[in-house]
């Protein structure tokens, strides 16, 4: 009698579950963003998917719970969303092995769209030879942000830079004129970003592709080219101001944007602290490639798809893959969101100066690198994060330690 | 780890309250002071939280953390229970505080009334395989939660409450209940046999001397039952992140979107409003209950 309650209600629950996933062009859509910023840029989207007939469920969890661990436990529980923000190439790895991927190489053919990325977006969205992402965002990981009435202050016109050397050359007037040069947050992530931003600005093609690669090459290591990037990184650590040590990104940038240091290098989403706090690019502040740039990281956030087997999901699915990459809407997402399209083809009206110096940069593709996240070995990748760490905060290590302690890193990895 | 630091103050408390000497002695001037080190060390932070939580992000920006605010807002405080956006959702941590409520309620029915059957039993009746059992819950207390993490996931999937608040309530009453168990168990231990015996001979069932004799003397260790479960299951974030799915997501997986973000400008003063919102249940059920509290946790103590 019991035992049939029981079996009674599970099968009231399944059924239930049944009914609401019938609902016809309702896709679940998953990602990792809750600010202001992304929640309005995100909402460019929503309308034009809903104007379309379809309908958008949201689901947020924040980035550092886990994407891959939550995308995973809703596929293993058996409710898992139809469309994921996610850059990994291992979780398409795992969904193709499962039957669950959905490659986007004929639709984004068919319309023509795979020749207005920059190369740097193609191979972000190329797994294995398929196009398994939809490209809606771009980054660059390491670029500098000023402030515009501080360097009026103190003279100096940080467009005129040609290498870092300038730089330097101006931090000890700008120390005396109590200002902070240049302001970096001291956690691993800042870090270690910073590092690869140097990596690929001082030596560009030289060594990053053969250091952060898919298969490292050891002998780069033990080169003048690395030596001359960690020579870089140790000068800026030896300009950070007390503060510095474990200061998110976030409060580093507040730094510049209340006028107390005068410039930061780091991802260009620091533009959304600078425009939430009512600072006008070209007037309050200003952007510009490292001095000198020989290569840029890119960070492409991009949309994955779930293959559900059924038709009206996949055509909802094929509609959304479509207008997140659609140049209008993709310029207005990207004026929301702070960041700068995929798409190389998009009105310049809608661009701001910020945005127009990254696809300037992006259109060269000699100079464009991928972020190690997305092709680096995991290990290898987290290994430089410690030894970038143990590097950054033991200023007695000489260059020649620091690539003493790489070549130790990369023989206990491999 | 919450047991141990709440137990720890009202014991020291209840030393200075039945010593009514008027001079100041050396001894309680060293421990007023390690009292109030112990204070600071818990209400800096929360001063820092408060302050900022009224001031506008203009002041916060500039970085004086101890400072009261030059002009005292509570717009964070409204933006964060009403308005700040959990993805699209944007009806602040108020959405998450009901799913909160409907996971907290049937898991306090559910973990509460099993575990207190099934300790009274095992105390106070003879039950076969009673040590046996007895040594399976112990083991069972001290699994962490993440090694059973994957089955559970797949068995919740299976009977289809995977990603409702129902399903996280279920999984925190069956995580709860060894060591709940144990405690009920223990303290039932502590009344005298004679009762239950007399109550026998009287004819009394299992159940009529559950609840008319047990039930009556249990309202302590029920209090403390009760705050320890309350504590947990509100406070808890992995439970919800991992069994929530898209529908059922807790205040605490709220506030973590809210406030954690990689490449998204930070708002630290609703951050800060949101947390105190999030936070604020079990402390208003703490200082409500405290009372019985600290008589539930010297109840087993003061029983011959």
């Amino acid at each position: 009698m019991f035992a049939k309650k029981i079996v009674g209600l599970i099968a009231a629950i399944v059924g239930a579950n049944f009914v609401t996933n019938a609902k016809s062009t309702e896709l679940l859509i998953y990602h990792s963003w809750s600010t202001p910023s992304e929640i309005s840029a995100l909402k460019v989207l929503n309308e034009n998917f809903s104007s379309e007939g379809n309908s958008w469920k949201d689901l947020a969890i924040a980035h550092d719970s886990g994407v891959n661990v939550s995308l995973m436990n809703m596929l293993t529980g058996g409710n898992p969303p139809d469309v994921f923000m996610n850059s990994d190439p291992g979780i398409y790895r795992d969904l193709k092995k499962q039957g669950l991927a959905y490659p986007l190489t004929k639709l984004y053919q068919d319309h023509h769209v795979l020749e207005h990325f920059p190369p740097a977006v193609l191979k972000n969205i190329t797994v294995d030879g398929e196009i398994m992402k939809a490209p809606v965002s771009v980054h660059i990981d390491g670029m500098v942000y000023y402030n515009k009435h501080v360097a009026d202050a103190v003279v100096v016109d940080p467009k005129s830079w040609k290498s870092l050397d300038d730089l330097w050359a101006v931090f000890d007037k700008i120390k005396a004129a109590g200002y902070i040069p240049i302001a970096q947050g001291g956690d691993k992530f800042q870090i270690a970003y910073l590092l690869q931003a140097i990596i690929a600005s001082e030596t560009g093609n030289a060594i990053y592709d053969r250091f952060y690669g898919e298969k490292p090459d050891r002998t780069c290591i033990d080169t003048r080219e690395m030596r001359q990037a960690l020579a870089a990184f140790r000068k800026i650590q030896q300009h950070t101001d007390p503060g510095s040590p474990n200061r998110k990104w976030n409060e580093t940038t507040n730094l510049v944007i209340t006028g107390k240091a005068l410039l930061q290098i780091h991802g260009d989403w620091m533009k959304g602290e600078f425009l939430a706090a009512g600072k006008q690019p070209g007037v309050d502040f200003d952007c510009m490639n490292i001095p000198g740039t020989k290569g840029v990281v890119v960070t492409v956030d991009a949309w994955g798809f779930l293959n559900t087997k059924k038709t009206e999901k996949a055509k909802a699915q094929e509609q959304f893959a479509l207008l997140v990459v659609d140049p209008a809407i993709n310029a207005a997402f990207a004026a929301k969101k702070g960041c700068s399209p995929v798409r190389t083809d998009v009105d310049p009206k809608s661009l701001d100066p910020c945005n127009k110096v990254v696809l300037e940069t992006l259109k060269d593709p000699a100079m464009q690198h991928a972020n190690p996240f997305n092709t680096a070995d995991a290990d290898w990748y987290r290994t430089i994060w410690d030894v970038a760490d143990k590097f950054w905060n033991t200023p007695s290590m000489t260059p020649d330690q620091g690539v003493a302690e790489f070549q130790r890193a990369y023989d206990s990895v491999f | 780890m919450n047991g141990s630091s709440i137990i720890g103050l009202p014991s020291v408390l209840s030393v200075g309250r039945t010593r009514r000497r008027r001079r100041i002695r050396p001894h309680q001037i060293a421990i007023s002071i390690f009292l109030v080190m112990a204070a600071l060390f818990f209400c800096v932070p929360i001063y820092v939280i408060l302050v900022t939580s009224f001031k506008s992000m203009n002041e916060v920006r500039l970085g004086d953390i101890f400072a009261l605010p030059q002009r005292w807002t509570f717009a964070s405080w409204k933006y964060a229970w009403f308005a700040a956006c959990s993805g699209m959702r944007c009806d602040g941590v108020s959405g998450g505080f009901f799913n909160s409520l409907f996971i907290l309620l049937p898991s306090l029915v559910l973990s509460i009334s099993l575990s207190m059957l099934t300790g009274y039993a095992m105390a106070l009746w003879d039950v076969k395989w009673a040590n046996g059992l007895l040594f399976v819950l112990f083991v069972c207390a001290v699994v962490p939660f993440q090694i059973i993490m994957y089955p559970l996931i797949k068995i919740t999937g299976f009977f289809g409450i995977y990603g409702t608040t129902f399903g996280v309530a279920v999984v925190h009453a069956i995580l709860a209940l060894p060591i709940l168990t144990l405690i009920f168990r223990n303290f039932f231990r502590s009344i005298p046999g004679e009762l239950t015996a007399a109550a026998m001979i009287d004819s009394g069932s299992f159940w009529r001397i559950f609840f008319e004799i047990v039930l009556p003397m249990s309202g302590n260790i029920l209090i403390v039952v009760l705050i320890l479960q309350i504590t947990s299951v509100w406070n808890d974030f992995i439970v919800g992140l991992t069994f929530g799915g898209h529908d059922a997501q807790p205040m605490t997986v709220i506030l973590n979107n809210l406030a954690l973000s990689d490449t998204g400008e930070n708002n630290y003063s609703v951050d800060m409003a949101a947390a105190l919102l999030t936070a604020a249940p079990p402390l208003i059920i703490y200082f409500v209950l405290g009372k019985f509290f600290v008589q539930g946790i010297t109840a087993g103590a003061l029983k011959g």
